[in-house]
């Protein structure tokens, strides 16, 4: 009982530095909807030389042979955009008055904004969305999981594309200790990490005399429904090339129906790319939580309790350019 | 007098347009003027009509190849004899290429095989400077189908006789 | 202490946390942990209602904006527009509350509200907003652009840039130009002008005429000055033209019989191309104002087609040292250069991407021509496309789609503008009037 009050001990601290930390992951929940960010980036001479709405035909210059020249490009652009002062309408707030170079559109978010979160009370199933026509519950219109080009369909030069191999059923099963760590970075080798085995340890033996009144763990093929149930609904097609190169684990917290609270949905961690490809690979796997989820998902309420917190890797290494 | 120059003038810029004109590949028959032994016309031995047309003013190449084959070497043998009878004239050999390969590789190849006419040329006793090269890579093809009957009509040099200096 | 690792830390840390609680409280049981590895790759949906236009004269330019915004998103491959007779709600007004169940109800995954407005100088205002529907919130914060109302396109662009790049990650390339060669005329007697429009084909002006044979035009990095090869003299030679007022100058290279095949070094100062004498093809670097002229390779064999890497430090570049055309890379100094392809076949046109990782080219193989592209080191080659005659790839300003051209077969064939994604998905003919050929893309603006 000493180890479990160290480990409680432990837990506790733990707890509170995932308080400080997991907040990095939680959305800023203050967010106003209606705040434009006002700035004023193009000067009207920008544009001048460029703004001849048709083909310009082109008369001969001075000397024969020479090319002639398009319409004359106008005064010559100033340099610096003119800051204009936008007309700020009443319900508009002006927050953040960036004056932004003729660049491109900034990225205002902070680093610690993950995505925005919507703390909304309303969960999907109050809000009257179950009565929304079925279009929510039907698969994602014909999709791809392999890239067919010109090229694929020719040669045998073509990149070979094979079918992509079937989830290894081992990683899912429904063994009663934790997963190794559900990041795909080198160190999931938890055999080798003795804090891992520890904890495996601990917590099998913990779970073990105990009997969770919650119904017994998942069948294999339950995981492999919601797995793919999900999967339906990732949709990485839009993704940045670095955001395919990034793994981010959701944790989620699902009503007794199967459906996700949207308001629980959080960045757990990240691996393999930067905080803004993770924040988009983040807001892609969220999107695929709440699409597919949004008439609930096939799980046995028998097993609630198993099922009422999820964890879910999503992990786009096999969906990447190959 | 006046009109004489007049008329010379005209014969000389006639001669350079016939040289210069982008529409000139696609004609390699009728360039002459008419007449029986008109000077200049293809019946003249020493104007660039018959050059082109009696001497032969083109080689052929294999595909990615400017060496010389034999039928090359004989003609140019005959091209450089016609070029050391007649003094005046100098020359500009186009280098081209097939359709088949990039836009920059071929003028290079182009170039390459320009330049091995020059080479010859001048290894028959033809002055250097009555010579140069140009190539035009794939832009200037002579036959236009997609088949090697046309490639190997393209794979080509090209003497072009004129009568000016080589300024560029 | 990095965060990543900081994470790491955390996430063990929880789990002995987790460990300790199945002892202080049993029923509290482990999050159920599943592993997401098999998705879907679409389009993502997208529905842009008109923008509202906030005075009586911005009403057309307000519905115009909108079909550019959409047009450059559904153009990419990557989203897909939802059409406006599928809509059920209709947005009256920029600041009122999305509906969000009515675009949930069709799909729309994400949404884009702008309103226009025309001041009294004639200056528009372009606001917008994008919304994820099925997360209920805003991407990002609401931008405004302003401008003259002649530049109404690159206003929208603006917008689609900004869209993009909050849902995809990485930045987008619709406020870009390319300079090309407009074609007229038959095979054997092709006239060729340099040509500018923007990327999707709009605004197209002439920078030359076709009194001279041009080839392959190339933007500076900065967008505001082109090198091309042009037959103005006769002969091959390489000339620097400003796009803002078409003012062009022969590059004064080193005494050679013709210079062509140029490209900007990343900082814009300098300039790599070939130049040939005696038939031999040697690449060179020299200043774009003059001097500095310094040779990189001295071969017997043909150096073509150098480019630079983003960073300036090296040069990719085809040679038939080999037998034949095959790429190396080499020190941007010149000095020893390593073979990078090693298909069958003959490789030409590399460039290097923006983004600096993968090298783009040109494959000749078995009678097809292929644009492909390759990491820098010659590992991973992916071919894009397959045809009769593709070759001159330009890279867009994100690194993520490559134009090209062309060209049909036979005797009455034409070159044409094609763009392609870097996965090979979303091969499209762009828009040109007549026949078009070498696109080189600009920076983003």
């Amino acid at each position: 009982m000493k180890t479990g009050l160290y480990i409680s001990g432990l837990a506790h601290a733990a707890l509170i530095l995932w308080l400080l930390f997991g907040s990095l992951f939680l959305a800023r929940d203050n967010e106003d909807l209606l705040q434009v960010s006002q700035v004023s980036i193009l000067s009207e001479a920008e544009f001048a030389a460029l703004s001849a709405p048709e083909p310009v035909s082109v008369a001969p210059a001075t000397s024969t042979n020479a090319p002639a020249r398009p319409q004359p490009p106008a005064p010559e652009p100033e340099p610096e955009p003119e800051p204009e002062p936008a007309p700020t309408t009443p319900e508009v707030a002006p927050a953040d008055i960036d004056r932004v170079a003729p660049e491109a559109a900034p990225e205002p978010e902070p680093l610690v904004e993950v995505a925005p979160v919507v703390r909304d009370p309303v969960t999907p199933d109050q809000a009257g969305d179950v009565t929304q026509p079925e279009t929510q519950a039907t698969a994602p219109e014909a999709a791809t999981t392999e890239i067919v080009t010109e090229v694929t369909e020719t040669a045998e030069l073509a990149p070979a594309t094979s079918a992509r191999p079937h989830a290894r059923p081992n990683r899912t099963a429904p063994t009663p200790e934790p997963e190794p760590d559900p990041e795909p970075e080198t160190e999931t080798a938890a055999a080798t990490d003795p804090l891992a085995d520890a904890v495996a340890t601990a917590v099998a033996e913990a779970t073990e005399p105990s009997p969770v009144p919650s119904g017994p763990p998942l069948s294999q093929g339950e995981m492999r429904a919601l797995q793919v149930s999900v999967g339906n609904c990732w949709n990485v097609g839009s993704l940045s090339s670095e955001a395919l190169g990034t793994t981010v684990v959701v944790g989620v917290e699902m009503t007794p129906e199967g459906r996700p609270e949207i308001a629980s949905i959080r960045m757990v961690s990240f691996s393999g790319g930067s905080e803004a490809s993770a924040r988009r690979a983040y807001e892609t796997a969220r999107r695929a939580i709440i699409r597919c989820g949004a008439t609930g998902y096939n799980l046995p309420s028998a097993k609630y309790e198993q099922w009422r917190e999820i964890e879910m890797t999503f992990n786009p290494e096999n969906m990447r350019i190959k | 007098m006046k009109q004489i120059t007049k008329v010379a003038f005209l014969v000389l810029a006639l001669g350079a347009s016939a040289c210069t004109n982008p529409g000139r590949f696609d004609n390699m028959g009728g360039a002459g003027a008419g007449g029986a032994i008109v000077p200049g016309s293809a019946a003249d031995p020493s104007s660039p009509v018959y050059f082109q047309q009696t001497v032969g003013d083109r080689v052929l190449f294999e595909v990615d190849q400017s060496t010389l084959g034999a039928d090359a070497r004989d003609l140019l043998v005959k091209q450089a004899a016609w070029l050391m009878e007649n003094p005046d004239f100098t020359a500009i050999i186009e280098g081209h290429a097939d359709e088949q390969g990039t836009r920059e590789y071929n003028l290079a190849l182009g170039a390459r095989r320009a330049s091995a006419v020059l080479n010859y040329l001048i290894d028959r006793g033809v002055a250097p400077n009555r010579l140069r090269t140009v190539s035009y890579g794939k832009e200037r093809p002579i036959e236009i189908c997609s088949d090697e009957a046309c490639y190997s009509q393209n794979r080509r040099a090209v003497t072009v006789i004129s009568a000016g200096g080589l300024t560029s | 202490m990095s965060l990543h690792k900081t994470l790491n830390l955390a996430r063990k840390l929880l789990l002995v946390a987790l460990a300790g609680l199945a002892f202080a409280a049993p029923a509290q049981s482990e999050p159920l942990r599943i592993e997401i590895t098999e998705g879907v790759i679409e389009p993502l949906p997208f529905a842009v209602p008109n923008f509202q236009a906030e005075n009586a004269s911005a009403g057309e330019m307000a519905q115009s904006i909108a079909r550019v915004v959409a047009a450059d998103l559904a153009g990419t491959g990557l989203f897909r527009e939802i059409p406006s007779s599928a809509f059920i709600s209709t947005v009256t007004s920029f600041s009122s509350p999305v509906q969000y169940a009515d675009w949930k109800a069709i799909n729309a995954q994400a949404l884009i509200t702008g309103a226009v407005s025309v001041g009294t100088n004639g200056k528009i205002t372009v606001k917008f907003r994008v919304f994820d529907v099925f997360s209920q919130g805003q991407l990002g914060e609401g931008l405004q652009f302003a401008g003259s109302a002649g530049s109404w396109r690159r206003m929208a662009h603006k917008v689609a840039d900004a869209v993009y790049s909050r849902i995809t990650g990485e930045s987008a390339y619709f406020d870009s130009r390319v300079v090309f060669v407009s074609e007229s005329g038959p095979k054997n007697a092709r006239q060729k002008r340099l040509a500018i429009m923007d990327y999707d084909g709009a605004n197209l002006q002439f920078l030359t005429d076709s009194s001279a044979l041009v080839l392959s035009p190339r933007f500076s990095p900065t967008g505001d000055r082109v090198l091309y090869t042009s037959y103005e003299t006769g002969f091959p030679q390489i000339f620097l033209l400003e796009i803002a007022n078409v003012g062009r100058s022969a590059l004064p290279t080193p005494n050679g019989n013709m210079s062509f095949a140029p490209r900007f070094s990343p900082d814009g100062n300098e300039v790599v191309f070939s130049l040939e004498n005696g038939g031999n093809t040697d690449i060179y670097r020299m200043n774009v104002g003059g001097g500095g002229a310094q040779r990189l390779t001295s071969a017997p064999s043909i150096e073509t087609g150098p480019s630079f890497s983003p960073d300036g430090s090296q040069i990719v570049f085809t040679s038939d040292r080999s037998g034949t055309p095959q790429l190396y890379v080499m020190s941007a100094n010149g000095g020893a250069a390593r073979r990078i392809s090693n298909g069958a076949g003959r490789y030409n046109t590399p460039v290097w991407s923006p983004r600096g990782d993968l090298i783009a080219f040109t494959k000749q193989n078995a009678g097809r021509f292929h644009i492909g592209v390759m990491r820098t080191d010659g590992s991973e080659e992916r071919l894009l496309t397959a045809s009769f005659l593709d070759e001159g790839p330009t890279w867009s300003p994100n690194g993520r789609v490559i134009m090209f051209t062309r060209e049909s077969q036979g005797a009455s064939g034409a070159a044409a503008l094609y763009m392609v994604d870097i996965t090979g998905r979303n091969l499209r003919r762009v828009t040109t009037q007549g026949a078009a050929s070498d696109p080189s893309w600009s920076p983003l603006q």
